[in-house]
C-alpha cells in the first residue's frame, strides 16, 4: 500500500512541476507603461490574437521553475520575425499583451528590462581606463568566468546565471562593478572566454542585472505564494492606484512592492493595514485604568480621538515592522503597506485612494508658499538687522505675515482638551 | 354622514377661498443684493389681512392678522416674512420631503414683538426688558387656563430693530482678537529687531576700528534711532484700542423680519423641532438651522449685503476657522463654525445626497449635543446609513474634521 502511495506521489511530482505558467493581470488597472503609439505600430503587422497566440506558444509547456524572461523574449521575437520579417516593434507587442491583460506590469517590466539588456550594444573598451580586479585573486576569478556557459548558464536563466557567477566571484574577492568590467575584458583578452560570452557578460553588467533580484521565475513564485495564502476575493477587481507612479522612482507602486519585498513581508505589511482599517471602523474605544485588582476608571474616546489613535497605532506598527527580523531594519513606506493590503485582497480597490491619503495627516504635502516661506523667513531675519531705519519694519512685517499665514498650523499649541 | 358632508363642504370652500395676493416685499436679487419687489403671497385665506393657510402674521401680542391696509412699515415686514416663510415651507416639503413639516399646524408669526418668552405665560410681563434686534422660534405651550393664558402652537417672533451702542453689547469679535494677536507679534518682532541692531552695533564698535566721526552705539543719534522705532510702535500698539473704537461703527441694529436668511433660519428651527427641541440656543441647533437657511437661500453666506437693515456681519460657511473648545459654550452658539462644518460635510457626501444626509442627521443629535463628540458621532453614524461608500466617505469626513482642528 505504501508503495502505491509513493508511486502516486512520484507520478504526481512531474505534473506539479509542469504547471502552466501565467502572468495574466489580475490586479492592475491601466498599465503604467501604456503607450498607444507603440501598440498601434505593433498591430500594423499583426492582429492582436496573433500576438497573443505567439506569446501563449512561447510559455506553453515551460516549467515554472525554469521560466526565463530572456528565453520568452527570444522565442517570441523569433516567431514574430518569422511571420513578418519587417517587424521591428517588439516592445509594442509586449505592451499590447499587457493591454490585453496577458501580462501585468511587473512581468512586463521584467520582459522589457531583459529585452533592453539583450539589445545593449557593447563598445570597444580602452584598457587604460579600466579598473583592474584584485591581481592576487585574478587567476581564481578567471577560472569562475571561464565556466559561465558550462556551469552557470547550463541549468539557469541568463540573469540568474550571471548573478550566480558574480556571487562566486565576490566570494573570492570583493569586486566592484567597475572591476567586473575590467575582469571581463581581461578574460576576453586572455581568450578565457569567447567574444560571444564576453558580450553576454558585459551586457548583463551594463544592464545591472546583478542588482535586480526580481526575475520572472522569482516573481512567479512570489505571486503563487501570495495567491495561495491570501486568495483573491474578487478576481475581476482592478486598481488604477497601484499602477500610479511612485514619487522619485520610475516604477509603479505595485512594481516597487514586488521588486523590493518578499511574499512574507508583503503579507506582514498587509496585516498592519488590516488592523488600521478595523480600528478606523471601531464604534467605541475605551481606556481602562486598573488598581490593584479592580477597575478604577474607564475613559471613552471621542470620535476624533479614536481616529487619531488609529493613526498613532499605525505609525507605531510601521516602526515596529522595521524592527522585525524579516525586515532587517528596513522601514516600509506607507504606500507600500497600502499596495500590499490590496495585493493580498485585504483592502478593496475603491478604498485605496482614501486610505493612501491618510499619510497627509503625518506627512502633509507642502504648498509652494510653505516651501518658499522657509527661505523668506531666513532672509527676512537677516534683513531685520541689515536694512537700516526707517525701512527695518518691512522684514519684521513680512515675518509676522508669514507666521500668521503659513506657519499658523505648524505652530499651534497642542490642545489639552483631547487625549490624542 | 352629515359630518362628512359638512367637512367636505368646509374643505372645499376653504380651498376655494385660499387666494394669491400681490404685495411689496424685500427679496434677494440674482446677485444677492436686497431689493423691493412685488411678490405673490400664496394661500392667503383672508380678504383683508396676512392670514394664510399655514401662517398668520400678527403684530406684537395681538392675535389678529395684520391688515393689508395697515401702516406701510408693518405691512412691508409682514409681506416679507410671509413670502419667505412660504418659500422655506415649500423647500422642506418639496425638496426635503419632510412629513413633519407638512403636518405642522398653522403658525402664528409675530413681528415687531418685544416681549420676552415665558414657558408658562406665553408672553413674559411687559415690565421685563423689551427685546430688539433678534428673532426666535418658540415651542408650543399648553397655556395656563386658570390665568387666562390659552394654549399656543409653535410661533416665530421677529423683534423690532433698535439702534444700540456697540459698547453695550457682548460681542465675540474674533476677527479683531486675531488682529490684536498679529499686532502683538509685530510689536515683539520690532522690539527684538531693535535689540539685535543695538547689540550688533556694540559688537562692531568693540571689535572693529571705527571711522573718525562715526557715531558710537551709545551716542545720542544711535540710541534715538534704535529706541525710536520701538517707541513709535509701542505707542501705536497702546493707541490701537481707542483708535479702533473711534474709527469703527458705533451703532448696531438688526431688522430680523427683513432679512430673508434669518426668516429661513427661524423656520428651519421649526422644521427640525421634531428632534431638535426648541429649549435653548446651542451650537448644534443654530448650526443645523443655519445649514438649512443656507440651502434655502442657495448661498453659504447668511444675512450679508443688507446694511440698510443690518449692521451685523452675517455668517459665512466658507470662512476658514479652526475648532476652539469655546464653540461648545452657549455664548458662542451663534458663530458660524458648525454651519461651515456641515456645509463641508454636505460637499463630501455629495451635493445630491447632502440635503437628505443633513436632515437625517437631526435624528442622531439633540439640542444639547456637543460638537466634538455627539455631532461628529452623529455625522459618522448617518454616513453609515446613507453614504454610498461609508468607509471611504467616513475617512474623508474624518480627514476634513481633523484639518478643522477637531
Amino acid at each position: 500500500m505504501r508503495f502505491t502511495l509513493l508511486g502516486l506521489l512520484l507520478f504526481a511530482l512531474p505534473a506539479i512541476a509542469q504547471e502552466t505558467v501565467s502572468f495574466q493581470n489580475d490586479r492592475e488597472g491601466q498599465s503604467f507603461y501604456y503607450n498607444a503609439n507603440k501598440i498601434n505600430r505593433a498591430l500594423r503587422d499583426f492582429k492582436g490574437e496573433e500576438i497573443v497566440e505567439i506569446y501563449q506558444n512561447s510559455i506553453k509547456g515551460v516549467d515554472s521553475s525554469k521560466v526565463c524572461a530572456y528565453d520568452i523574449n527570444k522565442s517570441m521575437s523569433d516567431a514574430l520575425i518569422k511571420k513578418s520579417p519587417r517587424f521591428d516593434e517588439y516592445e509594442g507587442a509586449l505592451l499590447f499583451l499587457r493591454h490585453w491583460n496577458q501580462l501585468d506590469d511587473v512581468s512586463l517590466k521584467i520582459l522589457l528590462d531583459a529585452r533592453k539588456v539583450s539589445k545593449t550594444t557593447i563598445e570597444a573598451k580602452d584598457p587604460q581606463n579600466l579598473r583592474k580586479p584584485d591581481r592576487t585573486k585574478l587567476p581564481d576569478m578567471l577560472k569562475v568566468v571561464a565556466t559561465f556557459k558550462e556551469k552557470f548558464l547550463k541549468n539557469a536563466c541568463y540573469d540568474d546565471a550571471y548573478r550566480n557567477m558574480v556571487g562566486e566571484i565576490r566570494k573570492i574577492s570583493d569586486t566592484t562593478e567597475a572591476q567586473l568590467e575590467g575582469l571581463f575584458v581581461e578574460a576576453s583578452n586572455k581568450k578565457v572566454i569567447t567574444a560571444d560570452v564576453y558580450n553576454m557578460l558585459e551586457r548583463a553588467r551594463a544592464g545591472e542585472v546583478s542588482a535586480n533580484f526580481l526575475t520572472l521565475k522569482s516573481y512567479h513564485q512570489k505571486l503563487k505564494s501570495l495567491r495561495l495564502h491570501k486568495p483573491l476575493r474578487d478576481a475581476t477587481e482592478r486598481s488604477e492606484f497601484v499602477t500610479q507612479k511612485v514619487s522619485k522612482l520610475k516604477v509603479s507602486h505595485r512594481i516597487k512592492l514586488m521588486e523590493q519585498y518578499s511574499d512574507l513581508q508583503i503579507m506582514m505589511m498587509a496585516d498592519v493595514v488590516k488592523r488600521l482599517r478595523t480600528r478606523l471602523e471601531a464604534k467605541k474605544v475605551t481606556i481602562t485604568i486598573f488598581g490593584e485588582e479592580e477597575e478604577i476608571e474607564t475613559i471613552t474616546l471621542e470620535p476624533m480621538e479614536r481616529f487619531r489613535l488609529a493613526i498613532k497605532l499605525l505609525r507605531k506598527e510601521m516602526k515596529l515592522l522595521s524592527l522585525n527580523t524579516y525586515f532587517n531594519g528596513r522601514s516600509p513606506d506607507y504606500m507600500d503597506l497600502i499596495t500590499a493590503s490590496y495585493e493580498t485582497s485585504l483592502i478593496p480597490a475603491v478604498e485605496l485612494k482614501e486610505l493612501g491619503g491618510l499619510q497627509e495627516i503625518w506627512n502633509p504635502t507642502k504648498t509652494f508658499w510653505e516651501k518658499a516661506s522657509v527661505w523668506i523667513r531666513t532672509f527676512s531675519s537677516v534683513a531685520t538687522i541689515a536694512i537700516p531705519a526707517p525701512y527695518g519694519f518691512i522684514p519684521a512685517l513680512v515675518l509676522v505675515v508669514i507666521e500668521a499665514t503659513v506657519g499658523k498650523g505648524a505652530d499651534t499649541q497642542p490642545d489639552d482638551t483631547v487625549l490624542f | 354622514m352629515k359630518t362628512s358632508i359638512l367637512l367636505f363642504i368646509g374643505l372645499f370652500s376653504f380651498q376655494a377661498f385660499a387666494k394669491d395676493v400681490t404685495m411689496e416685499a424685500l427679496v434677494r436679487s440674482n446677485n444677492g443684493y436686497p431689493e423691493n419687489e412685488n411678490v405673490v403671497l400664496t394661500n392667503i385665506v383672508s380678504e383683508d389681512s396676512f392670514d394664510g393657510e399655514f401662517f398668520k402674521i400678527v403684530k406684537g401680542k395681538s392675535e389678529d392678522a395684520v391688515k393689508f391696509t395697515d401702516d406701510k412699515h408693518v405691512t412691508f415686514r409682514a409681506a416679507t416674512t410671509y413670502y419667505h416663510l412660504m418659500k422655506a415651507r415649500s423647500y422642506f416639503i418639496e425638496k426635503v420631503k419632510s412629513e413633519y413639516v407638512s403636518n405642522i399646524p398653522k403658525m402664528t408669526i409675530r413681528i415687531e414683538h418685544t416681549n420676552q418668552f415665558s414657558e408658562l405665560g406665553h408672553f413674559a410681563h411687559d415690565n421685563l426688558e423689551p427685546q430688539h434686534n433678534n428673532a426666535l422660534t418658540i415651542p408650543a405651550g399648553k397655556g395656563f387656563e386658570s390665568r387666562g393664558v390659552k394654549p399656543w402652537n409653535m410661533e416665530i417672533w421677529f423683534r423690532p430693530s433698535k439702534r444700540v451702542n456697540i459698547k453695550d453689547l457682548r460681542v465675540n469679535n474674533m476677527a479683531q482678537q486675531e488682529f490684536q494677536v498679529l499686532l502683538g507679534q509685530f510689536r515683539d518682532q520690532i522690539h527684538m529687531q531693535s535689540l539685535n541692531r543695538f547689540l550688533s552695533n556694540v559688537i562692531v564698535a568693540y571689535t572693529k576700528e571705527q571711522q573718525a566721526g562715526a557715531p558710537g552705539p551709545f551716542s545720542q543719534e544711535s540710541l534715538i534711532r534704535t529706541v525710536g522705532s520701538s517707541l513709535i510702535l509701542e505707542a501705536g500698539y497702546l493707541l490701537m484700542d481707542p483708535l479702533t473704537k473711534a474709527l469703527s461703527r458705533k451703532w448696531y441694529w438688526l431688522d430680523t423680519a427683513l432679512i430673508p436668511e434669518i426668516i429661513y433660519h427661524e423656520y428651519a428651527h421649526a422644521a427640525l423641532s421634531d428632534h431638535l427641541v426648541l429649549s435653548h440656543s446651542t451650537a448644534i441647533i443654530e448650526g443645523m438651522a443655519d445649514f438649512f437657511a443656507g440651502q434655502i437661500a442657495d448661498s453659504p453666506k447668511l444675512a450679508t449685503k443688507i446694511k440698510k437693515y443690518n449692521t451685523y456681519n452675517g455668517k459665512n460657511a466658507k470662512r476658514k476657522q479652526e475648532y476652539m473648545i469655546q464653540f461648545e459654550m452657549q455664548d458662542y452658539a451663534n458663530t458660524d463654525f458648525v454651519f461651515g462644518m456641515l456645509w463641508e460635510m454636505k460637499n463630501i457626501v455629495g451635493k445630491d445626497k447632502g440635503l437628505d444626509f443633513m436632515y437625517e442627521l437631526r435624528k442622531k443629535v439633540t439640542t444639547n449635543s456637543g460638537i466634538r463628540n455627539e455631532l461628529v458621532e452623529g455625522i459618522l453614524s448617518t454616513c453609515d446609513d446613507m453614504c454610498d461608500m461609508p468607509f471611504n466617505d467616513k475617512l474623508r469626513i474624518l480627514k476634513a474634521l481633523n484639518l478643522k482642528g477637531l
